[in-house]
C-alpha cells in the first residue's frame, strides 16, 4: 500500500487526514486525523493531536493520541499528552508524561 | 545539476488519500499524488503527479505539474506543465514549459532571471527572479492609509496571489475570461479627503 512519507526537511504546519500510512520524519504541528497507521520516526517532531488506527512513535511527541487499534510507545521516544486506545504498549527506554486510558472499546 | 533529484529516496509523498490543509515548507522534494491546500515553501523540487491536488500558492525551486494547481507558482529555476497538468494561476520562473495537452490559465513571467538552458552550478543569485517579480507595487501607498483590498484590481497579480486565483476562477466559471469589475476608484490623495465614495454592484 502506498505510504505517506513526511520526509525529514519538511515542515508541515496544518492539518493531515486520510485514510491511508503515515510515516513522519519531519516536523508536524496541527492536528493528524487518519484512518491508518501513524508512525513517528526517530527524528521527528510532532506537536500534534492524533487520532488514527494505530500509533507508533519513535520520535518526539507532544499531544494527544488517540487509537481505535493500539498505540506503541518505543524506546526512545519522548511523549507528553494523553493517551486513548484499547491497547497501549510502552517499550523500556521511552519517556511518557501523560495519561493512559484503556477503558476505551475497540472499534 | 539535477533540478530534481527524484530518485533520492528519503523525498516526501504525500499519497493519493491523504489531505494537508496548512502550510508546507521545508528542504526537500515533495511529491504530492493527494491534496494539499493552504502553502507550499519548497527550497527543492515539486512534483504533482497526476492525481495530485494542490490549492495553494507554491514556490519552490522547480516544478513539473501534473495534476492540478490552483494558485500561484513560483520557481527559482523552472516550472513545467506535463500535457496532464490543470493549472489556474500566475507561474514565474526563468524557465516555463508548458507541453501539448496542458490546460493552463494565468499570467507567465519569465522576466529578470537567469536564462540559461543548462543551469549553472554557480546561479549566483537565486534570489534575483523573486526581487523581479516582486512587482512594483506600493506598499505604503499615498498620504491615507488605505487598506491593503483597496488597491486597483488591476494590479500586477504575482504578489496579490488571493485575489489573483480567486479572479482566475471566477473567469473560469463564465466560461470566458472577462476584464476584472471596474477598478475601485484610485486611491484618493490626501487632499480630497472628504468625498464619500460610494461602489455599487451593478444589477
Amino acid at each position: 500500500m502506498a505510504n505517506t512519507v513526511i520526509g525529514p526537511d519538511l515542515v508541515i504546519d496544518g492539518e493531515i487526514s486520510g485514510d491511508e500510512s503515515l510515516v513522519i520524519q519531519g516536523t508536524v504541528k496541527g492536528r493528524i486525523a487518519l484512518q491508518e497507521k501513524v508512525s513517528v520516526d526517530g527524528a521527528a517532531v510532532v506537536e500534534a493531536d492524533v487520532d488514527a488506527r494505530a500509533v507508533e512513535v519513535s520520535g518526539r511527541l507532544t499531544g494527544n493520541i488517540q487509537a481505535s487499534e493500539r498505540v506503541e510507545l518505543r524506546g526512545e521516544c519522548r511523549v507528553v499528552g494523553d493517551i486513548r486506545a484499547p491497547r497501549i504498549l510502552i517499550a523500556d527506554g521511552a519517556n511518557f508524561k501523560g495519561s493512559v486510558d484503556m477503558d476505551v472499546k475497540e472499534r | 545539476m539535477a533540478a530534481i533529484s527524484k530518485d533520492s529516496g528519503a523525498a516526501t509523498l504525500i499519497g493519493p488519500s491523504i489531505v494537508i490543509s496548512g502550510k508546507i515548507s521545508g528542504d526537500e522534494d515533495l511529491t504530492v499524488r493527494g491534496r494539499v491546500e493552504g502553502t507550499l515553501e519548497l527550497s527543492r523540487g515539486l512534483v504533482v503527479d497526476p492525481g495530485g491536488i494542490v490549492k495553494a500558492d507554491v514556490s519552490a525551486k522547480s516544478a513539473v505539474i501534473s495534476g492540478v494547481v490552483v494558485g500561484n507558482i513560483r520557481a527559482e529555476e523552472s516550472v513545467e506543465l506535463t500535457h496532464e497538468a490543470r493549472v489556474v494561476g500566475d507561474i514565474t520562473a526563468p524557465r516555463v514549459v508548458i507541453l501539448d495537452g496542458a490546460a493552463y490559465r494565468g499570467r507567465v513571467d519569465m522576466s529578470g532571471a537567469p536564462v540559461a538552458a543548462a543551469p549553472r552550478p554557480a546561479q549566483a543569485t537565486p534570489r534575483a527572479p523573486a526581487r523581479v517579480t516582486a512587482p512594483a507595487r506600493p506598499v505604503t501607498p499615498l498620504a491615507r492609509p488605505v487598506p491593503p483590498p483597496a488597491p486597483p484590481s488591476r494590479a500586477p497579480a504575482p504578489s496579490a496571489p488571493a485575489p489573483a486565483v480567486a479572479r482566475a476562477s471566477v473567469q473560469r466559471a463564465e466560461g470566458r475570461p472577462v476584464p476584472p469589475p471596474a477598478p475601485p476608484a484610485p486611491p484618493v490623495v490626501a487632499g480630497a479627503s472628504r468625498k464619500k465614495v460610494i461602489v455599487r454592484k451593478r444589477k
